[in-house]
């Protein structure tokens, strides 16, 4: 099942050893585990959520340098932020159920969104006629709102509980518990435009839209090291593919890749389509899906990652070194590595390769 | 006499077989001709990665099939080290075998493994001033070429405007931020802090400079803490009653132009993000109220109070003051508002998932196919006692418990 070759390997890991110590680790990360990194669509500001309720706004300046700009405070952990269109707002979701904006030209926080259960996932929709803030929550719905009305404009039953989603406009893919995924078409929100059964058999953990592809589809990422690439419509079924990532030997040079860790995050590439995937192993890869090549390996690090994130043109990849819960509390140690990480993509690294 | 003969009792050794050569040019023979021989034919590559290639292309193995390197020593029988003669031997490895070689020859340890005292040639004196600005300045431009590199290089494939945006849009977002943030963030020592911000922390802030940062209460005689304060970030929720609905500002900056603009002043200060370092862990640290637990008095009730106050009409926050118990949530029970639930529990048992079976022998690091990572930790006491205090229920529960002990007195 390999399809991504291995060959690439070995100039892979050369390229790590010489990238890692360029990769920019950001100061004065957050005090808890980092949960979600997202990057204006306007400017190198990245927001950064955390599990100690914060939500951290940093401004990346030319050389990798960082500056914390402002905070703001959830009641609860922040599970995931995002920014609006014009970069104007930030919005956060959290274990307090509630969903925050920060209106970065005032500098205040408001609750915009409100769920009985912790909100999982937030996104900004970039609809025609006004832009839309999308919830995603455990309590199994999917909340829309307009941020002038306190109540949602509109909600949506989900079979469970919601993990991920992500829009790319008119395009919502939404990952639940049970392994449910949902493809959603925008312009008619309410009602599920195709409903499957994750084409991974365990549990999802994220799913990622393709970003500049011809034909709409999304990326799957299981708590098995397995990806699995998904195209929405059915004539394009015989591209789907899955393939296995984000495992080690049980012991080294056993070659039996035994030991299996989650994928955490994938992140597409928003100029070339090409993606990174990020595991509780402690590694990322950025991957082509139409060539189904490994483009680049980073050097392990010292814990998992949890989130990645690309900004807004792709010359900036964040990551966060921060436990993940894989291994319950008794793997949250004192000195557990919380670090935010910048590395700048080399056009080599995120560039398709030609089809072999 | 003795030092020269261990320079050369180090000969040019075998990665793979760990055997010494009188030359390298003999080693890479060796390899050629031990370890880096084709099995089904009878070529000779110059490299494990060669070999690789030369199979899977060759002979079409996949990748996972190839032959381990023959006449290896277990372990390094793979193909991930590239080795071409001495070059590329990890370097455990290499003092590794130094360590055993000096044993091996009676030799002190170090002997071999430590660089002779002559390489250690570093100068032990404090760095002048003009020298660390100039390390400072090469540094500076080394960090900004590889960045004007690279931005130039992905200007040219896709976005023009890289270059200006990364010179121009911070200054659009500058006016904001810094001041209103009261945003704790803290010096980014990385690269060059501004100059005339030594690096040194604290010291060198006025404490009036301190304080205006943090949202915390402003000390006497800062310059504007009555429009900011109201500004800061942390009054999401003013006290019940003022925010019948979710608080209007956010949207419309202009009819609410009173708070925002007193934040502007601080922007004639310097650098506004250079927070003592004291300040920085964040919320639970003294100075920064608004954000921070003492609120939680007046914003717990005000997460729930505003709420019913507004009629209740929409969130189900105001449901959840109605009714008494909401078993659809597994994470807070009636009975359950002080103490985290041990346990998640699923809403619907009968459709509990179980992993598929593995194929061959397989550790799966997250075993639990019915709840996430995430969820797992939030019900964590550590995580669990925030959501606690700011759910609605458990302000009910406050409440009720507040009651109870008027009752007493």
């Amino acid at each position: 099942m390999s399809f991504f070759s291995n060959t690439a390997t070995n100039a892979a890991t050369t390229n790590a050893s010489q990238t890692a110590e360029k990769d920019v680790e950001v100061a004065d990360p957050p005090t808890d585990s980092i949960s979600s990194l997202s990057f204006s669509s306007q400017a190198d500001y990245l927001a950064v959520g955390s599990w100690d309720n914060s939500v951290r706004i940093y401004e990346v300046g030319a050389g990798g340098q960082t500056q914390g700009k402002a905070m703001y405070q959830h009641q609860g952990p922040v599970l995931d932020v995002c920014w609006n269109k014009d970069g104007t707002k930030i919005f956060s979701g959290g274990a307090d159920n509630a969903g925050r904006m920060f209106d970065v030209t005032t500098g205040q926080a408001s609750q915009v969104a409100q769920h009985d259960a912790p909100i999982r996932v937030v996104a900004w929709v970039d609809a025609p006629q006004s832009g839309i803030l999308a919830t995603g929550s455990w309590d199994k719905t999917i909340k829309y709102w307009d941020l002038r009305t306190p109540s949602p404009v509109a909600t949506v039953q989900l079979p469970e509980r919601c993990y991920t989603f992500d829009v790319q406009y008119p395009l919502m893919v939404v990952g639940t518990a049970e392994r449910h995924i949902q493809i959603f078409n925008l312009t008619n929100p309410n009602t599920a435009y195709k409903t499957i059964q994750s084409p991974l058999k365990w549990q999802t953990r994220v799913v990622s839209c393709f970003t500049s592809s011809a034909n709409s589809g999304f990326a799957v990422g299981s708590v098995e090291g397995r990806v699995a690439i998904q195209y929405v419509e059915e004539k394009d079924a015989s591209n789907n593919f899955s393939f296995k990532c984000h495992r080690r030997d049980s012991v080294p040079n056993a070659k039996d890749q035994a030991l299996v860790f989650a994928v955490n995050d994938i992140s597409f590439h928003p100029v070339h389509g090409t993606f990174s995937t990020c595991g509780s192993d402690g590694t990322i890869h950025f991957w082509d899906k139409d060539a189904r090549t490994r483009l680049k390996t980073f050097d392990a690090a010292t814990g998992p990652i949890s989130t990645s994130a690309f900004n807004r043109n792709g010359s900036i990849f964040a990551y966060a070194v921060s436990y993940d819960w894989s291994k319950g509390h008794s793997g949250m140690t004192p000195g557990h590595p919380n670090k935010l990480m910048l590395h700048a993509c080399k056009d080599e690294e995120v560039r398709k390769r030609a089809r072999k | 006499m003795a030092k020269k003969k261990n320079k050369q009792i180090i000969r040019p050794w075998c990665w793979y077989c760990e055997r010494e050569f009188e030359d390298e040019k003999v080693l890479m023979q060796h390899q050629k001709a031990k370890h880096f021989k084709c099995g089904m034919c009878p070529r000779r590559l110059n490299t494990a990665g060669g070999l690789a290639v030369h199979i899977q292309q060759v002979h079409k193995l996949e990748p996972e099939n190839l032959p381990r390197i023959e006449n290896a020593l277990p372990g390094r029988d793979g193909y991930e080290v590239e080795i071409f003669g001495m070059v590329g031997i990890p370097a455990p490895d290499v003092a590794d075998y130094k360590r055993r070689k000096e044993i091996e020859l009676g030799l002190s340890a170090g002997s071999i493994s430590q660089p002779p005292p002559k390489r250690a040639k570093i100068e032990n004196r404090p760095l002048s001033e003009s020298e660390l600005k100039a390390q400072l300045e090469a540094h500076k431009a080394l960090m900004g070429n590889s960045q004007g590199a690279e931005s130039s290089a992905a200007a040219s494939t896709s976005d023009a405007s890289i270059g200006a945006v990364y010179g121009a849009a911070p200054q659009a977002y500058a006016t904001p931020p810094p001041p209103m943030s009261g945003g704790p963030p803290p010096p980014g020592f990385f690269g060059a802090p501004p100059p005339g911000f030594p690096s040194g922390g604290p010291p060198p802030f006025p404490p009036p400079f301190m304080a205006g940062f943090p949202p915390g209460p402003p000390p006497p005689g800062f310059p504007m803490p009555p429009g900011f304060l109201p500004g800061g970030p942390a009054p999401p929720f003013p006290p019940a009653g003022a925010l019948p609905q979710f608080p209007p500002p956010p949207f419309i900056p202009g009819a609410s132009a009173t708070p925002p603009i007193p934040p502007l002043p601080p922007r004639g200060l310097p650098p506004p993000q250079f927070i003592p370092a004291q300040q920085q862990p964040t919320p639970t640290s003294t100075p920064q109220p608004p954000v921070a637990p003492p609120p939680v008095g007046p914003l717990a009730p005000s997460a729930g109070g505003p709420l019913p106050s507004a009629g209740g009409p929409t969130s189900s926050e105001s449901q959840g003051l109605t009714t008494e118990v909401r078993p659809a949530d597994p994470r807070q029970g009636a009975s359950q508002l002080i103490h985290p639930p041990r346990q998640l529990t699923l809403p619907n048992p009968a459709l509990a998932q179980v992993n598929p079976e593995f194929k061959k022998p397989t550790i799966l690091k997250w075993l639990d196919p019915n709840f996430s990572p995430e969820e797992q930790r939030s019900i964590h006491p550590t995580y669990f006692n925030f959501v606690a205090i700011s759910s609605s229920e458990e302000s009910k529960g406050k409440s009720l418990k507040r009651a109870r002990a008027e009752d007493f007195l």
